[in-house]
């Protein structure tokens, strides 16, 4: 690994919350909460007390009670989080913006105009802190998924420089879920075989964490542990797939429940496709279980499809079908208490190449846009989408969608955090 | 001559080796100075036949793209093939092969259509699979839309091929190739390998028998398995009527969609506005750029814009004769029908693709 350490990872700190509190000084140094009945994101002041994200508002309270819970300034969290892009752009043309709040750099480019990563991981901070007034972390190291470990080692508000030589040494003894995609279920898994350091994971042979991991994410964790990792930063990279979801508490999984809830995720999947101008050929649905006493399991079902699609109740329909087969496989477990469709195999479209009617199976098979069917949704697609950009929202949706109880987390937040 | 019977019956032999590693060879069998080659995947059959200097009779299996890779390379001039217990060996100039057979007995048995004959202009013919077999389906999902229908019309043989995006009708009046109402459906891709052996001039034999058709050409013959099923019904497709007639010359407006069509990146269509005396083709792609041109052309109708997915938009008009086409509209939704002007003889028709705003 030659080379100084030139990828920075850059990360608002606890952004929605610490937004809040830039906006509403009153709010400073004190434990707050951005949500409702759910915590959506929850300043440093009530992470010390144990609050985090997706918890139930009376969990919180419980834990801290001087929590303070606050609305959410959506528009304002995009301002600012562009604002803050804008002055890593200023070091480097290689951004590659991963979330709302987030960022990789390549600077390798820029050091003889700057100085070190380090020293320009501590421009950017001083930068976005007197500029826009919100605390960053950055992570700087040889590898991406390094400086990802770096910053979040770094949080609250903090910068750490891994050295070249030194990484092994770093990874050690930190807990293995700080690896790119380890959660908690490959994180118990690993605990069960008492693996509970990156340092005890980078000593595992690779053949045996497979065989534990499975292929894919053991392979990739063996790398990961022992900073194995080709990953360039893509400036501008367009989202592989696009996707949402949905979590709530355990409930039984009814007919109703599903279209209510699949409809307005399909909603929101395919309208974001369109605005990209978008579509995607596999249709990807992933269903928590849920039982009383019991952890809870994740079943993912796919289904790709001869041509792209973006078209809402086609996304709607196909996921309801996958949905409708992975929970007819566990009927032990009726309920649920997550759902997420997400649409990969993205390809641009400008426009759906019309059929004509030959009377074949496929013809008249309505996932295809260009079948009358298809062609139909695509101009109601259109017509939404017009409107919404004019009005919000808000303003129309299908029928079932937009009228249903379901989502107590607004969806102009959903449209942040996933976008 | 060798190398181009084999690379030729080649074709045919699968690139699959799957439950029979013989069909991924081609036979080769001399019989006093006739060498005949042949290649196979059981759907699609292509035989050849040489004129060599035989010294002994016999017959021997060679893995294709070998042995064709292998007589291609040698120097211009004679080679020799000699079959010697478990080898064959293959020599030319100062080179020398060696390469293991696939087993002879393997080889499945070919029969050959015994339906009777009919003789078509081979030049013709080869210009109507030209125009045809282009709106073939190569989905293999939609297998009766990979066919090209052979349907007898009263003045007539008719061929017609749909990939439900477009549809191509060509007539050949006066052929009388099949019995009354008689229609086969026969794969498009043997037919396009057809169209690769048609050259000018000589004539074409043909033999449509019930599972199976025949095609020769000189000294190669064709054979296909014909296709099960129902063609759809096609002329339904075609509208009686359009309120809108464009007609262009075709070479400046197959030149003027190949430029615009640069800026059509990423599966965007062409868009054509029809009005007046002129055509303007242009295109956009998201984050890239722009393209348009102006043609001059004769417009009768309501001012319209069209757009199209321009490989097929060519494709059409390629396959047009004549100096100008015409282009026949209802709207930014509905069929439209290119045809050669004075040409009655063929049309392709083609679905637009659906912009915002149409």
């Amino acid at each position: 690994m030659a080379g100084p350490p030139t990828i920075l990872h850059a990360d608002l700190d606890a952004f929605y919350a610490s937004v809040e509190q830039l906006l509403d000084p009153s709010l400073r140094g004190l434990p707050i909460a951005v949500g409702g009945g759910i915590v959506l994101a929850a300043s440093y002041e009530a992470k010390r007390f144990g609050v985090a994200s997706g918890m139930p508002a009376s969990c919180a309270r419980q834990l801290c009670p001087t929590l303070r819970f606050v609305g959410g300034h959506f528009a304002e969290y995009q301002r600012l989080a562009d604002l803050v892009m804008a002055v890593l752009d200023d070091f480097t043309p290689l951004v590659q913006r991963i979330s709302i709040d987030e960022a990789f750099l390549d600077v390798t480019g820029s050091v003889h105009l700057f100085g070190d990563g380090g020293t320009i991981a501590d421009r950017i901070r001083t930068r976005v802190r007197a500029e826009i007034g919100l605390p960053i972390s950055v992570g700087v190291a040889t590898t991406k998924h390094l400086a990802k470990v770096a910053s979040q080692v770094a949080k609250p508000d903090g910068l750490v420089v891994v050295e070249p030589g030194t990484e092994a040494e770093f990874l050690a003894p930190l807990p293995v879920h700080l690896l790119w995609g380890v959660g908690p279920v490959t994180e118990a898994k690993l605990a069960s075989r008492g693996i509970a350091t990156i340092g005890q994971l980078a000593g595992s042979e690779e053949g045996w964490l497979r065989s534990l991991l499975g292929q894919a994410v053991g392979t990739k964790m063996s790398h990961l542990a022992s900073n194995r990792d080709h990953r360039s930063v893509k400036p501008g990279g367009r989202a592989s797939s696009v996707g949402a979801q949905s979590g709530f508490g355990r409930t039984l999984a009814t007919a109703e429940l599903l279209r209510a809830v699949l409809g307005h995720l399909a909603d929101r999947v395919g309208g974001r496709l369109r605005v990209a101008g978008r579509g995607g050929r596999t249709v990807t649905v992933r269903v928590r279980l849920a039982k009383l006493g019991t952890s809870s399991r994740s079943i993912t079902r796919s289904r790709t499809l001869d041509q792209p699609v973006a078209a809402t109740r086609t996304l709607a329909d196909v996921a309801e079908t996958l949905v409708l087969g992975a929970l007819a496989d566990h009927p032990d477990w009726p309920e649920v208490s997550l759902l997420a469709i997400s649409v990969s195999n993205l390809v641009a479209v400008s426009g759906i190449q019309l059929e004509l009617e030959t009377t074949d199976r496929a013809s008249s098979d309505p996932t295809r846009p260009g079948s009358a069917t298809g062609s139909a949704r695509w101009a109601v697609d259109h017509s939404v989408d017009a409107v919404r950009a004019k009005f919000g929202r808000a303003a129309v949706g299908y029928a079932g969608v937009t009228l249903s109880e379901y989502g107590s987390v607004p969806d102009e937040f959903r449209e942040l955090a996933e976008r | 001559m060798l190398a181009d019977a084999l690379g030729t019956a080649g074709r045919a032999a699968t690139g699959r080796t799957g439950a029979l590693p013989v069909l991924s060879g081609v036979r080769l069998v001399l019989d006093g100075n006739q060498l005949s080659v042949t290649g196979t995947d059981l759907d699609l059959t292509i035989q050849l036949t040489v004129e060599v200097g035989g010294e002994a009779d016999g017959g021997v299996v060679l893995p294709a793209r070998l042995a064709s890779d292998i007589v291609r390379s040698l120097p211009a001039g004679k080679v020799e093939l000699e079959v010697s217990d478990d080898n064959v060996h293959v020599s030319g100039g100062r080179s020398q092969f060696t390469v293991r057979p696939l087993s002879i007995d393997d080889y499945p048995k070919l029969a050959a259509p015994t339906t009777s004959a009919t003789t078509l202009p081979a030049a013709e013919f080869g210009e109507a699979l030209r125009q045809v077999v282009r709106a073939a389906s190569t989905d293999d999902a939609r297998p009766i839309l990979t066919g090209v229908l052979f349907s007898a019309e009263e003045d007539g043989l008719r061929m017609v091929a749909t990939d439900s995006y477009r549809l191509a009708v060509r007539d050949l009046p006066g052929q009388q190739a099949l019995a009354n109402a008689q229609r086969v459906l026969v794969p498009g891709r043997a037919l396009g390998e057809l169209a690769r052996l048609v050259g000018g001039g000589a004539d074409l034999v043909m033999r449509l028998g019930d599972r199976d058709a025949s095609f020769e050409v000189g000294s190669t013959r064709l054979t296909t398995r014909l296709i099960d099923g129902e063609f759809p019904n096609y002329r339904q497709l075609i509208p009686a009527d359009h309120p809108n007639l464009l007609t262009v010359e075709r070479d400046a407006l197959l030149d003027a969609i190949r430029r615009v069509k640069i800026l059509a990146r990423e599966s965007t269509p062409v868009r054509l506005a029809m009005g007046g005396e002129t055509l303007r083709i242009s295109a956009i792609t998201q984050d890239v750029g722009n393209a348009s041109e102006e043609l001059d052309a004769e417009f009768r109708g309501t001012d319209l814009v069209v757009a199209f997915n321009p490989d097929y938009l060519i494709a059409g008009v390629e396959a047009c004769t004549g100096e100008h086409v015409t282009l026949a509209t209802r709207d930014g939704m509905k069929p439209a029908v290119l045809r050669g002007q004075d040409a009655a003889d063929y049309l392709y028709l083609l679905m637009p693709v659906r912009v915002p705003g149409s």
